[in-house]
Parts: structure tokens; C-alpha cells; sequence
């Protein structure tokens, strides 16, 4: 197998996520300190329904329907159109960004959230790439580079959302509203299933290409700091679609990770049975630790798309010998005139 | 013709035992109330033409006026007119929306092209549209004649009528997709003559329908290729192909029914078992199947064997020889979950999963039909609630007996998942109505609900679980005595609600009219909490107290050292409708107090001076009054018990980092 192999690139991605565990921990705590938001409104709002209700011993183990309905209907404010939100996401006439109005409370919040996290992503990925690409990193070298990089990858994060909210609307939703009448004349549920199958494989395509497209620029961005902003950027676009089955290996050995460990975790519930499987502080313990092994996987996905495209070190590091700078060049300032200058490229500050 | 495969007659199983041990009532004698002499009988021929939609036939009307005044008038219904145009009743009290989506611009008419006495007197001159319900000009839903001379008392006459009926693209119950075909409500009615008149409604948006009870003889002439694919209403007596062989004429026929619909597609898997339960009437059952859902054959016979037992066993025997079950195909599921006599449409879809109750759900409500609308035949338009409701309440018996709780499912693109909780019938089932619970008078006419909505809470759900609540008030046993009696004593007639109320009172022997009263004929709502619950060691009192004649500070001896806790328990009424609840106080040491209130006043409070530690008050700890919109402030523990609340912030917790990785992860 070629060591340019997508499996061979995710297996390496994975041993780098290992071998820089702060990483994984930084973005854990990224996410923990979002989620911490919810916490109290979540808690208070729980604690004030189910402590005193009898109702309440009958669900520490076990979710009660009623419960739930009952809560939507006497407490809208609370979450608004959440749940049907997110269900609808998965229904083939999906989801419309009006129906973004009728969230309330918690649930507003909690999309606010999402996308707050998904700017706070944009820094957590500059920190990501620039820290995978020097041996002797650590935790400062995560925060340094992700402040380095954000102006450019904020535009990057946003421009791929921006696409991928085109490619939902324009693949998904407008083929779910164009096909409707014409979907009710086929001759059997099973062909309107297989057209829904193939919108749904065609914008899963699309979103792993906008992903793709984006992960390369910003790999590139970092490999390739001799480069102006934008040759990096459309040397970024160029690998991507120079090597799009290399890319799209590691993104679906990254893919089948994930989903097996979301398997496994639904298979084990360890929240389910109440007191009898876990206690509550091992429960939370086993949760942190499964989102943290998540994470581990996640940076060696980006690892391994680095480890995909851009094997040569950058001549900014100092891991490997630059080539010795023609007398005549000009100073490797000049092509990063995007960044600031980097006093210790080899990690100290 | 593919023979249809017979499959073998099965015996009483443990599963059908189980059943029976869940309806108290002794297994009925299959000799029923005969149907009484038809008031409204049919013969039709009919012709269909699957290249322009249309089925032209002949009918012979054999109408008996059983009413103590002469008839100067003939009204009926013209159904299949809902679809002429935008402007019928249908599609304005509709505003274009359907149950399956919108309703689909292919127009549907039925057109009397000649109708005459039986002395061909011609009475097409005669015949105008009216509109009794709304006054709409536009709709020709129903029509008039005015005869030559009066239909005196008990007087028999026979009206023959040509018709043309053009049936739409399924959107609404009837007609077409493709080559299947579900011919309901096609050929003009005769509506219903009562002592106060012609009672024949227009066809209205969430309305269903209301005929007299008659005898159908009824011819259907297909092309050959629906050969042995075609069913109806009543059982098949004669197949005949055409000397050409390009058509097939079949005959079906049915005593004691007060409609017919048919229906034909060349793709049907036609598959056939036999009910047979001692105490009961043996069944023929047909299940016209679409061959994507072959494999639930088994789960449709399962539900509609489980119906005709539950049902029979507390109604009286279902008493016709036949039964056939539509399954409508991909794109035509707006004709399903409907009834019609001897034949339903269910729906289901390609791949539900066992523990979900579809298809047996519909399958056992659209039977339930055979009872609540077929031999009850009370008038669907002004009392929707006496079928659906009181069939809704039916199959939750038979659903929770004979499938246990159902499960809810997430759809992902299309295809269903069932999650691993529970649904109970009644409550779960029918929980639409406590959204809508103040939204409209319970017990409406169809057509002046608000709302589609509304009309499906208060019809269906909210008068289950009213009766589901009269059940635990009355026992099941006093209950199931009620709807049989009911049963009994209006099998084949036009019952109204205050018949129920009549047979529930001549059962228990009391009055229950306020019961109705306060659940069917008002918009409130019920809801009752334990407000507060409180118990602390109870305190020496304190100030002046007679002292060896005097008044001295500081309580007397015995009062000096109180043992034990005072508690304090407020139950308060949330809701306007006031019912009797019982109240459970426990105490620590295994204690139990209860007390009755009869939930007039807004509040009642329950003080315990010196007595054992209160842990739990709980207002209706049985669940009797299943019509609580709340249910889960009707109990209140004394201390607080934090583990749910605080494993479920962590279970939510966690999937809100999931969430947020998955969003962050994808760009």
C-alpha cells in the first residue's frame, strides 16, 4: 500500500492526534466550555419540573413520552420548534431557515451556540494545522497559530457554510419541492425512497466536496506560508482537485471511525438503566471521555489530510532544514505578508 | 388470473385467548338483530373507463318512506361534485388542503343524465341543487327533485337514474392513481328522510357521511386485465368475462348496508384467511395488498382478527360473511384510513418496524368502523364524535390488549425507525387533543370546527379519552354492559349521542347526563395539581394560654413537647371542567390516606397536625381522569429527589457537544 494511501495518511493523521493529545483536549474544552452555557438553564429548568413531580422517579431511567409532550405543550418558551427542527432535518422536505423564527429559549440559545462554535472552529482549526506541523509543539503553539491563522480561516468557515447552506438549499431542498407531484405518481414507495436516497447522496457529496475543498486550502494555507494569500488559496483549491479520491478516503476513514464509535456508544447506553448501570458522576465521566475520543479521531482526520497533501515541511519550521535562501531572493516575509512576523517558529515563544 | 393463495384457517391461539381474558363480557351468540326491511336499496350496473376516468351506470333505487309524513321531495347526494370545481364547499372550507397535502387540481363530477319513475314519469326537470349546510350557489353536492305527487307513509317507489361519474386523481378518499382505482362516494345517494325532514348534508372538508340502511346488488365491468383484482362492498357472486374477453363483469352483493364502494388495480396481491372464533360470526377475510408490502400480510390479518374479536366481544358479533382490507398504493395513500361497509382502506408504508402499530393501528380503527358508522350508522355530519371518538376508544382497547404500547418513530428520509419508548393507550395515543383542548366545543357538527385540527382532537382523541375516563369511573365491566346494551339496542338503526347517555344511565342505574355535559357539550378543559405539599416537625405553640384559671405565657404541659410533623397538602382545580378526583396522602411508616373531593371549588387544602412525616400527596392516583392536560403536576413529593433532573442535564448535555461537533466539524 502506498504510503500515500488514504488509509495509510488517516492511520498517520491518528498517530500525530496521539502523539499531541492537547490538541484533542483543546478543542474538548472548546466544546465543553459552549456546552457549559446550557447547563444552568438546562438544570434549573429540569430540577424545577422533575424534583418534586412524582412523575420524576419514574424517568431516572427511562425518557417518558408524556413528559416531553406535556413539557412542550405547557412550557413553548422554553424550547420553541426545537425538536421539530431537528427532526425535520431528517425528513425529505427537510428543513426551511424561516422556521428558525419559531425557536425559543433554550433551543434558540442553543442554535446561537452552534453557530458561535462553528466561528470559534475557525480558530480551533488555525491552531489545529500549525501545531500538527511542528515537533515540538505544545498548548501555547495551539493558541498562537490559531490567532495567527483566524482572519483567514473565519473567511474560509464561513464561505464553506455559506456553500453548504446554498447546497442544501439548491440540491436538497429545491429537488425535494421540484419532484414532490412528480415523486407521488411512481409506481412504489421504493422509487420515491431511491430518489430521496440519491438527493441525499448528491448533497452529501457536495457538502464532503465544499469540506474537502476547504480542509485543503486551509492544510495549504499552513504548508505554505512562502506562498501570497492567494496563490496559498488557489494552491489549496489545486490539491484538492489534484488528489480528490486521496482526500475523500480519509474523509470517509474518518467518517466510518466516527459512526462506529457512535455505534458502539448506542449499543452500550450508558446513560439508559438509570442507577443500575452508571452512577451519575462515572456517567458524565464516560461521556466526556467517549467526546474526547471523538476529538482524538477528529484532529487525526485533519492530520491526516494534512499528512495527505503536504508531506514536505514548511520552510518557516525548523524540524526540517529550509533550503538556504538565495542570496538575491526576497525575505520569506514578503510571501506572508498576511501574518505577523514569527519570532520562534520552532515553538517557543 | 392469478389464483389467489387460500391461506389455512387458523385456531383459537394463546394470543386470542389472551384477548378474550382482556373483554370481560361473555362470548356472544352469533344470531343476531336481523337488518330490519331496507329503506334505501340499489341496483347498479356500472361501466369503468380507465381512459377517460369515468364510471357510467344505471341504478335502480327502491326508496320505502318509513316516516309518519308524506314526501314531496327527493334529496341526494351528489358527492363526487365536491370535486367539480374550486368553488364547492369541499375546496373552500378546505382552502385547498388536504390530509396527504394539498388537494390535486383533477376534477372530479357525477352527473344525473336521466332519472325517472318507475311509471317514466321524467323527474330531470325537477331536479335543482341546493345547499343546506352553507348557502354556497357553487356547490352541487346535493340535489333536489321535487315529485309529481307526495311518497305517502310506508309507501315504496322505485327511481331509475343514469348517471356519469368522472372520478379525480386521489387527493380526498376517491379515485384514481395510475391503475388503481378506489370508487367511493360515485353514484347519486338518496339522503336520509327523517320525521324533521330531508337530512342530507353537502360534502364539507372533515366530513364524513350518513345513509340509510338498504340491500346492493351491484354489477362493475372492468377491462380483462383487472381480472380477479377487483373488490367491494359484500360478497362477489358472479364473474363474467365478455365474449370478447376484453372486459370482466363482476357482481357483488350485501344486505343491511348503507353504501358501496369498490375498488380495482391490476398490481393487487389478493390474499384470503377466515376469521373463526367460537361465540362469533365466521368471517371471510380478503386483503387486496400492494406487492411492495407483501411481507405485513400477516400483520394486517393479525389486527384485523384481533378487531373482529375485541369489538365483537363487547358490541355484539360482526355480522356479515365478509371483510376485505385496500391497501392503497405509493401516491394514492389519500384513499386510505377510510371505511366504507365491509371493505377499508388501512395504508402503510414500505418497511415499518415490528414495534410500531402500523399497519395493525389503522387496520383495527378502520374495522372499529364496521360497528361505529356501519351498524351504528348515526350521522356522521353532526355528531363526528359518536364514530371516531367512540371508535377511537375502541381500538385503543383492542391495540393495548391485543399489541401493547406502541412506540413513536423518527422518519429519516422516509424510511421509519422506532425508538425505544413507550406510547400508552389511551393517553399517549390521543395526546393532540390537549393542545387543542380549549380551542372548541367537544361535541360540534363536522363542518363548524374550526379547523381541521380541532376537528381531529375533539372528534377522535378527546372523546376517547372522555370515554376511556367514564370507564375507570364506572369500572369496565359497568362500561362494557353500557356500549353493549347501546349496541344492542340500536344495531342497524341511526343512533345520536343521547342514546349512549340513555344506555349508560340504564346500566349504572344513576344519572351520568353532567358527566356529558361537562366533557362532550363545553370547550373547557381538566386539569388538577397538587399546588403545595409540606410537612415539618411540629412546633410547641406559643403566646397566652390558660394556666390554672389564668392567662400565663408558654403552652401548657401536654402541648408543651408536639410529636411528629404538621403537613399541609393544597390541591387546586386548573382546569374550568370540575370532576370528582380522589387524593392519596402517604406517609412515612407506609401510611395512606385518601380522600374524595368533588372538584367544584377551585382549591381544597388537607392538614395533618402532628402526624407521621408526609412523603408524597397525589391528586386521581389511579389516572381515572385521563382528560388531565397535565398530568405530571398531579403529584408533588414532600422532598425533592434530584437524580432524573440531574441525569438528564447530563444526558443533554452531552448530545448538545455532539451537536456542536458535528456542526463544527463539517466546515
Amino acid at each position: 500500500m502506498s504510503p500515500r494511501h488514504p488509509f495509510h495518511c488517516f492511520l498517520r493523521g491518528l498517530a500525530l492526534s496521539l502523539s499531541k493529545p492537547y490538541l484533542a483536549v483543546s478543542l474538548w474544552l472548546v466544546q465543553l466550555l459552549l456546552s457549559a452555557v446550557l447547563i444552568l438553564p438546562i438544570s434549573n429548568t429540569l430540577h424545577d419540573l422533575l424534583d418534586n413531580s412524582v412523575a420524576g422517579s419514574r424517568m431516572v431511567a427511562n425518557p417518558d413520552y408524556g413528559w416531553w409532550e406535556t413539557l412542550q405543550r405547557e412550557h413553548p418558551e422554553l424550547l420553541g420548534n426545537f425538536a421539530d427542527l431537528t427532526a425535520g432535518l431528517l425528513t425529505p422536505e427537510g428543513v426551511k431557515s424561516s422556521q428558525l423564527s419559531g425557536l425559543r429559549g433554550i433551543g434558540a440559545t442553543a442554535v446561537s451556540l452552534a453557530f458561535f462554535a462553528v466561528v470559534l472552529h475557525a480558530f480551533a482549526l488555525g491552531g489545529v494545522f500549525g501545531t500538527l506541523r511542528e515537533p515540538k509543539a505544545s498548548l501555547v503553539t495551539f493558541g498562537r497559530e490559531g490567532m495567527r491563522r483566524f482572519p483567514p480561516f473565519l473567511l474560509f468557515t464561513l464561505a464553506a457554510l455559506a456553500a453548504a447552506g446554498a447546497a442544501y438549499r439548491w440540491i436538497y431542498l429545491e429537488s425535494g419541492e421540484a419532484l414532490r407531484n412528480r415523486m407521488m405518481e411512481l409506481d412504489s414507495e421504493g422509487r420515491a425512497l431511491a430518489i430521496n436516497a440519491l438527493r441525499v447522496l448528491a448533497l452529501l457529496f457536495a457538502l464532503a466536496a465544499i469540506k474537502l475543498l476547504a480542509d485543503s486550502v486551509r492544510a495549504i494555507w499552513v504548508a505554505r506560508p512562502d506562498l501570497p494569500p492567494i496563490s496559498r488559496f488557489f494552491a489549496g483549491i489545486a490539491a484538492a482537485l489534484s488528489h480528490p479520491a486521496r482526500l475523500l478516503g480519509v474523509l470517509l476513514f474518518y467518517a466510518l471511525v466516527t459512526a462506529a464509535l457512535y455505534t458502539v456508544w448506542l449499543w452500550l447506553d450508558p446513560s439508559a438503566g438509570g442507577e443500575a448501570r452508571f452512577a451519575l458522576v462515572p456517567l458524565i465521566l464516560t461521556q466526556q471521555v467517549f467526546v474526547f475520543v471523538r476529538l482524538l479521531v477528529k484532529v487525526g482526520y485533519y492530520a491526516g489530510i494534512s499528512e495527505a497533501l503536504t508531506r514536505v515541511p514548511s520552510p518557516e519550521y525548523s524540524y526540517a532544514a529550509s533550503p538556504a535562501p538565495a542570496p538575491s531572493a526576497a525575505p520569506p516575509e514578503a510571501g506572508a505578508r498576511d501574518e505577523g512576523p514569527i519570532d520562534n517558529p520552532a515553538g517557543g515563544i | 388470473m392469478h389464483p389467489a393463495p387460500r391461506r389455512s384457517q387458523r385456531r383459537l391461539t394463546p394470543f386470542f385467548s389472551s384477548l378474550l381474558a382482556a373483554f370481560a363480557l361473555p362470548a356472544v351468540s352469533p344470531a343476531q338483530t336481523p337488518p330490519p326491511p331496507p329503506i334505501a336499496s340499489y341496483e347498479i350496473s356500472c361501466r369503468l373507463d380507465t381512459d377517460r376516468k369515468t364510471v357510467e351506470g344505471t341504478e335502480l333505487l327502491t326508496w320505502t318512506n318509513r316516516t309518519t309524513r308524506p314526501a314531496d321531495t327527493l334529496r341526494f347526494h351528489l358527492y363526487l361534485n365536491a370535486f367539480r370545481n374550486t368553488r364547492s364547499t369541499l375546496w373552500k372550507e378546505s382552502r385547498g388542503e388536504a390530509r396527504e397535502g394539498r388537494l390535486l387540481e383533477s376534477w372530479g363530477s357525477v352527473e344525473i343524465v336521466r332519472i325517472t319513475l318507475q311509471d317514466n314519469t321524467d323527474l330531470l326537470p325537477m331536479l335543482s341543487y341546493i345547499s343546506p349546510d352553507d348557502g354556497n350557489p357553487d356547490d352541487r353536492t346535493v340535489a333536489e327533485i321535487r315529485l309529481p305527487r307526495p311518497v305517502a307513509p310506508g309507501e315504496t317507489i322505485g327511481v331509475a337514474i343514469d348517471f356519469r361519474s368522472k372520478l379525480p386523481r386521489v387527493s380526498r378518499r376517491t379515485g384514481y392513481k395510475g391503475d388503481f382505482y378506489l370508487v367511493a362516494q360515485w353514484f347519486p345517494k338518496i339522503g336520509v328522510l327523517q320525521e324533521s325532514g330531508w337530512n342530507c348534508h353537502q360534502f364539507h372538508a372533515w366530513s364524513e357521511f350518513f345513509s340509510d340502511f338498504g340491500d346492493y346488488d351491484v354489477s362493475v365491468d372492468v377491462p380483462a386485465r383487472y381480472k380477479g383484482r377487483v373488490g367491494a362492498t359484500g360478497r362477489q357472486v358472479e364473474e363474467r368475462v365478455s365474449t370478447a374477453g376484453d372486459r370482466v363483469v363482476y357482481r357483488f352483493r350485501q344486505a343491511g348496508v348503507h353504501d358501496f364502494t369498490w375498488t380495482a388495480d391490476p398490481g393487487y396481491l389478493v390474499l384470503r384467511d377466515r376469521f373463526h372464533e367460537a361465540g362469533l360470526h365466521d368471517v371471510d377475510l380478503t386483503l387486496l395488498l400492494q406487492p411492495e408490502h407483501s411481507r405485513q400480510a400477516e400483520r394486517h390479518f393479525r389486527a384485523v382478527r384481533a378487531a373482529i374479536s375485541g369489538y365483537g366481544r363487547v358490541l355484539g358479533a360482526y355480522p356479515y360473511d365478509t371483510f376485505t382490507i385496500v391497501d392503497p398504493p405509493w401516491g394514492a395513500r389519500a384513499a386510505g384510513g377510510m371505511e366504507y361497509p365491509t371493505l377499508i382502506t388501512a395504508g402503510t408504508s414500505i418497511s415499518p418496524p415490528a414495534s410500531i402499530h402500523s399497519p395493525e393501528g389503522v387496520t383495527i380503527h378502520e374495522f372499529g368502523h364496521q360497528f361505529f358508522y356501519g351498524l351504528l350508522a348515526s350521522n356522521e355530519f353532526e355528531e363526528p364524535y359518536l364514530d371516531e371518538g367512540f371508535n377511537t376508544y375502541m381500538t385503543d382497547r383492542v391495540l393495548a390488549a391485543a399489541f401493547g404500547p406502541d412506540h413513536p418513530y423518527l422518519s429519516i428520509f422516509g424510511l421509519r425507525f422506532a425508538l425505544g419508548i413507550d406510547l400508552h393507550y389511551p393517553v399517549d395515543a390521543n395526546r393532540r387533543y390537549f393542545a387543542e383542548a380549549t380551542r372548541d366545543i367537544h361535541a360540534a357538527e363536522s363542518w363548524r370546527f374550526r379547523d381541521r385540527a380541532a376537528y381531529g382532537a375533539m372528534s377522535y382523541s378527546h372523546t376517547a379519552l372522555a370515554l376511556a375516563t367514564l370507564e375507570r369511573l364506572l369500572t369496565t365491566n359497568a362500561m362494557d354492559r353500557a356500549l353493549r346494551l347501546y349496541a344492542d339496542r340500536w344495531r342497524f338503526r341511526h343512533p345520536t349521542i343521547r342514546d349512549f347517555i340513555a344506555a349508560v344511565n340504564d346500566t349504572a342505574g344513576r344519572d351520568w347526563t353532567w358527566f356529558f355535559d361537562r366533557t362532550f357539550f363545553s370547550s373547557n378543559d381538566v386539569d388538577y395539581a397538587v399546588e403545595e405539599a409540606t410537612s415539618v416537625p411540629a412546633k410547641a405553640p406559643k403566646g397566652l394560654f390558660e394556666k390554672d384559671g389564668k392567662l400565663a405565657e408558654g403552652p401548657p404541659a401536654p402541648l408543651a413537647k408536639p410529636r411528629g410533623y404538621d403537613s399541609v397538602v393544597t390541591v387546586t382545580r386548573r382546569g374550568a371542567t370540575a370532576l370528582p378526583v380522589e387524593i392519596l396522602l402517604r406517609f412515612e411508616g407506609g401510611r395512606i390516606h385518601r380522600a374524595s373531593w368533588d372538584g367544584e371549588a377551585r382549591w381544597t387544602r388537607f392538614t395533618v397536625s402532628q402526624g407521621p412525616k408526609l412523603l408524597e400527596a397525589i391528586v386521581d392516583p389511579e389516572e381515572k381522569i385521563l382528560l388531565d392536560a397535565d398530568r405530571f403536576n398531579n403529584g408533588r413529593r414532600v422532598e425533592g429527589d434530584p437524580r432524573a433532573a440531574a441525569r438528564w442535564t447530563s444526558r443533554t448535555v452531552f448530545w448538545a457537544q455532539n451537536l456542536f461537533d458535528f456542526l463544527t466539524v463539517a466546515w
